[in-house]
């Protein structure tokens, strides 16, 4: 294998973005100092240019990787010769340079799009040149500190390809980029924030500038907790989806603190209140973000998702804090314009609900947070080992939750300024009578823990309540319109994309919610050993092993058994449920067979040796009612919110005509 | 604020100092009488041990050094020959142990290993990973030196050296 | 009609339910799911496919077929490997720490919450009151403005 020049190649481009990343945060700086159009413009033009630079790199490290070009030193280290395309191509993110390289190739995006589309306010230069220097750190990194294009004077022959968890399914390619693009769309929000200290305009312009950013930041960021989720549910073989693992805590917390964002700038778009408080709330996701890209990266915590330890986590680690300071000083700086001048009429409003959300939201952020980061402080104090798992992450999640739907049950009703005292009755009627009504049914069928009937009671709480919103909002307008139903439905959801796409995202949030429920609370776990061509009862299905079979393809060797799943004595289905182990690693990973069905999925993972010339096969047998209704509920939240994002028809509410005298709800 | 960023900040640098959560973690059973062993004895050592091997029975009194290994662990093999040297100069009066665990159904792989070393100690087969567990294992290789009155005197998880190993066996002989 | 096809779903559910297995079966997932598997990286024993987990969850089961209670159980467990095996810090010493700061910081949240609604409530309450030179002023425009009418 002989030296080539991608490694060169790809080094320079990182090197001229970082050049032109450097130019564009001085010029922009001077560009904003002086009032000088000319110097704006141009660092818009170079955060366009370090955009196309990272192109190159990223198109250099493709082609690197697809070409097994094992002189570029992050292609020796992660990819292998016999690893099929869209392994080679996904190889880029599965090590640490290399998902250092993405997540700042989006940052680049994000900020050339900001650059050129972002209307020119007086908040923009400011709040581009904050994006310049964030993405002067991560190209930064790539190129000083983590550089993935370092050239190998003597290429090894072959590579060990990536971590066995990470190429055998397909989510590889959608989670970590979804997660990068939620992670660094929450950092336009928060430039933006920063311009309004900077310039000392710190009203709802920041906000409603980048209204549409913060809501794509949380769609991925969401998509993305959800896809890892799914991915971690067919995977990691032991039919579960969320483990409160200490990587997939940190990119819960700024997804925690991101919605009770989203939905706190409404109080300040509204009643102008909260300002210093959304400030520091915006200033705390992004923080949020850093941080977990430290703790990810650093070896600080245990995870199975850590990847690398190494001069990495110092420099991310230095990043957080400064930035925090960063931050900080500003508001501390510009106090006086920030502070909260607030008027609230009554704390029975939909202000009143929002601040009781974020204290709710905040609330939680913070126990995951200290659950996280506790057997470090342990360990720091005591010398002691500790683990925090699971069973206090539950503990203290599900109660915060459940408050937080409710409040999402009865907020969207209740007016702002003030609630109505009949209306507000009336409301809560409804919403306490179909929770009493869904947790009855629910205690007839046999559901007795607490835990899950309350989820139950919320549930139908919340499907009252957007049937109450529907109703509020199109049964006037049928009335007044005179038009069919179905055509004043059209044009509400037509008119309405905010409203009614929030409305979906809350029906899906639902729908999540119960799915959770049931898969945490009513899954049974069996570990049973099937003896060959002997059925086994499990949960109403007779499972027989047929056969053991091993097999091998290309660079990838299986071992497994073959079992058929049947009801009834009618077969359904033949799982095949497996170990797979990929050639130049040791790691064995479990190809778990699942049956999915809508009420619930029958769950296969090898449990034991799986040699040919056994008589039997050891498996873990579990069955999780309503798991895909969290994947199905996490499809029409992205919908929803999909929508919402979807630019409106303002103007279409102003040309009123003669009979469009609609009642606005 | 600024005491808040200052104290995570000194948390991470020790966090950071330290390195990664490692299983290098105290034993819990210090000063403490070590859980018994009944084991199968490997067949290739059958004739000098017998089919089963017990602690604290047959260590006779003796301190014992208990080594956990399996088959395809790396710095076990490193190991292995260390531990026949001590074995060799120490055998009377300090008893070797070497366990075969975490190496389910691969009572074969451990002849071979066995073999391979010349290991001449007893050396028996925790086929289900009891013994192990029972011993707190977090991997392997792991090596519990324990007193003469049955009690843990030391724990070592991961490659021994033979200095270490000359250290321990002075310190058991005390 | 919408809402008797969401009981009805929510009947279904219900009926879809797990029949359950065998009691000890189900304790012992419950049980594991309190252990760390300790040759993992950062899984619980119940979701565990290694060695150890298969083995522990086979000594728990027979424990609960001896009929010993989940602590003693867990306590075995925690004298081989120590507090760190348990998924749940102790309750005690410097652990109680992480169950009551969360406590404690939303009751903290709420507290401040409650202060602020009482401050902002009063500023929207308060008229402030007008001098007497203003009010005379209002009277003057008042009247201007109805004799211009």
């Amino acid at each position: 294998m002989e030296v080539t020049s991608l490694g060169y190649v790809g080094s320079a481009a990182v090197f001229i973005a970082l050049a032109l990343a450097l130019y564009g945060l001085v010029a922009g700086l001077l560009g904003v100092h002086r009032q000088d159009a000319r110097m704006q413009t141009s660092a818009r033009y170079s955060a366009v240019a370090v955009f196309v630079a990272m192109t190159v790199a990223v198109i250099v490290m493709q082609v690197a990787l697809l070409t097994d070009d094992f002189s570029v030193s992050y292609v020796a280290k992660t990819s292998r010769i016999a690893s099929p395309v869209w392994v080679k191509v996904v190889t880029m993110w599965a090590a640490l340079e290399g998902s250092i390289l993405l997540w700042g190739w989006l940052l680049t995006g994000y900020t050339a799009l900001l650059a050129v589309v972002a209307p020119n306010t007086t908040l923009r230069p400011w709040a581009l040149v904050i994006m310049q220097g964030i993405q002067i750190f991560f190209i930064g990194v790539t190129s000083i500190v983590a550089n993935p294009f370092t050239v190998l004077p003597f290429p090894p022959l072959d590579g060990p390809g990536p971590n066995p968890l990470l190429q055998n399914h397909w989510m590889m390619a959608v989670h970590p980029v979804l997660m990068y693009l939620g992670f660094v769309g929450l950092a336009v929000p928060f430039a933006y924030a920063m311009a309004a200290l900077i310039t000392r305009r710190p009203g709802v312009d920041w906000m409603t500038q980048t209204r549409r950013w913060t809501l794509a930041g949380w769609l991925f960021l969401t998509a993305a907790i959800i896809a890892g989720g799914w991915w971690s549910y067919e995977v990691l073989g032991w039919g579960g989806f969320w483990a409160w693992d200490p990587v997939e805590n940190v990119s819960f917390l700024p997804w925690l603190t991101a919605t009770a964002f989203i939905h706190s700038v409404q109080v300040q778009e509204r009643r102008r209140m909260l300002k210093s408080w959304n400030v520091m709330l915006v200033t705390l996701t992004f923080a949020l973000t850093i941080f977990g890209t430290f703790l990810t990266r650093s070896g600080v915590v245990s995870s199975v998702h850590a990847f690398g330890d190494g001069p990495v986590g110092p420099v991310f680690l230095g990043f957080f804090l400064v930035s925090l300071a960063f931050a900080f000083t500003l508001i501390a700086l510009r106090w006086d314009q920030v502070r909260d001048t607030a008027e609230l009429d009554s704390p029975v409003s939909r202000e009143g609900a929002f601040l009781l959300g974020n204290i709710l939201f905040l609330a939680l952020t913070f126990a995951v947070l200290l659950g996280t980061i506790f057997p470090l402080i342990v360990e720091a104090i005591s010398n002691e080992r500790v683990t925090v798992g699971a069973p206090f992450f539950d503990q203290v999640s599900v109660p915060a939750f459940l408050l937080i739907f409710l409040l999402m049950g009865i907020g969207p009703l209740l007016p702002w300024r003030r609630a109505e005292e009949q209306t507000l009755r009336n409301n809560l009627l409804w919403l306490t009578g179909m929770a009493l009504v869904f947790a009855l049914v629910a205690w007839l069928f046999g559901m007795n823990r607490p835990y899950p009937l309350i989820t139950v009671a919320v549930a139908g709480w919340n499907l009252a309540s957007l049937g109450l919103l529907l109703a509020g909002a199109l049964v006037p307008r049928v009335r007044l319109s005179g038009r069919g139903a179905a055509a004043v439905i059209r044009t509400y959801i037509y008119e309405n994309r905010r409203r009614f796409g929030s409305m979906v995202t809350h029906f899906g949030i639902v729908i999540i919610a119960v799915g959770v429920m049931a898969a945490s609370a009513y899954r049974v776990d069996e570990q049973a050993r099937l003896n060959l061509n002997e059925p086994y009862a499990f949960q109403g299905y007779e499972l027989t092993a047929v056969s053991l079979f091993q097999e091998s393809a290309v660079g990838e060797a299986s071992s497994g058994a073959v079992v058929e799943v049947s009801r009834g004595g009618r077969l359904i289905t033949t799982l095949r449920p497996h170990m797979k182990q990929y050639e130049g690693q040791e790691m064995i990973v479990p190809t778990p067979g699942v049956l999915y069905t809508t009420w619930h999925d029958i769950y296969l993972n090898i449990a034991g040796s799986t040699e040919p010339s056994q008589p039997f096969v050891i498996l873990h047998l579990v069955q999780s009612p309503l798991v895909t209704w969290i994947w199905i509920g996490g499809f029409i939240l992205v919908l929803g919110t999909g929508y919402a994002l979807m630019p409106g028809r303002a103007g279409h509410r102003i040309r009123a005509g003669a009979d469009k005298n609609v009642v606005r709800v | 604020m600024a005491v808040v960023i200052a104290a995570l900040g000194l948390l991470f640098l020790f966090g950071l100092r330290r390195g990664s959560p490692d299983r290098i973690i105290t034993s819990n059973m210090l000063g403490q009488p070590v859980p018994a062993i009944e084991l199968p004895v490997h067949s290739n050592l059958l004739t000098q041990y017998g089919s089963t091997f017990s602690l604290p029975a047959d260590a006779a009194g003796r301190p014992v050094i208990i080594n956990f290994w399996a088959e395809w662990c790396e710095p076990c093999r490193v190991e292995a020959p260390l531990l026949q040297d001590i074995w060799e100069a120490y055998g009377d009066e300090v008893l070797v142990l070497g366990v075969q665990t975490l190496d389910r159904g691969r009572q074969a792989a451990g002849r071979s290993f066995i073999n391979e070393f010349g290991l001449t100690f007893p050396n028996v087969f925790d086929g289900d990973s009891r013994s192990g567990r029972a011993y707190g294992l977090f991997g392997v290789p792991e090596t519990f030196f324990v007193n003469a009155d049955g009690t843990l005197h030391e724990k070592h998880a991961g490659i021994l050296t033979a200095e270490l190993l000359e250290r321990a066996v002075g310190a058991l002989l005390n | 009609m919408f809402y008797l096809v969401l009981v009805a779903l929510v009947a279904g559910f219900s009926l879809a339910q797990s029949e359950g297995g065998t009691t000890i079966e189900r304790r012992v997932f419950e049980i594991a799911g309190k252990l760390r598997c300790p040759i993992c990286v950062s899984e619980s024993v119940a979701a565990s496919s290694s060695q150890i987990a298969i083995t522990m969850r086979e000594e728990i089961q027979e424990q609960l077929e001896a009929g010993l209670s989940e602590s003693q159980i867990l306590a075995g467990f925690q004298a081989s490997y120590g507090d760190w095996v348990l998924l749940e810090p102790p309750r005690r010493g410097v652990h109680l720490l992480v169950w009551l700061l969360p406590v404690a910081a939303g009751a903290a949240g709420l507290v401040l919450l409650i202060g602020f609604m009482r401050r902002w409530t009063r500023a929207a309450a308060e008229v402030p009151a007008a001098s007497e030179a203003e009010l005379e002023r209002v009277r003057e425009a008042l009247d201007g403005d109805v004799d211009s009418e």
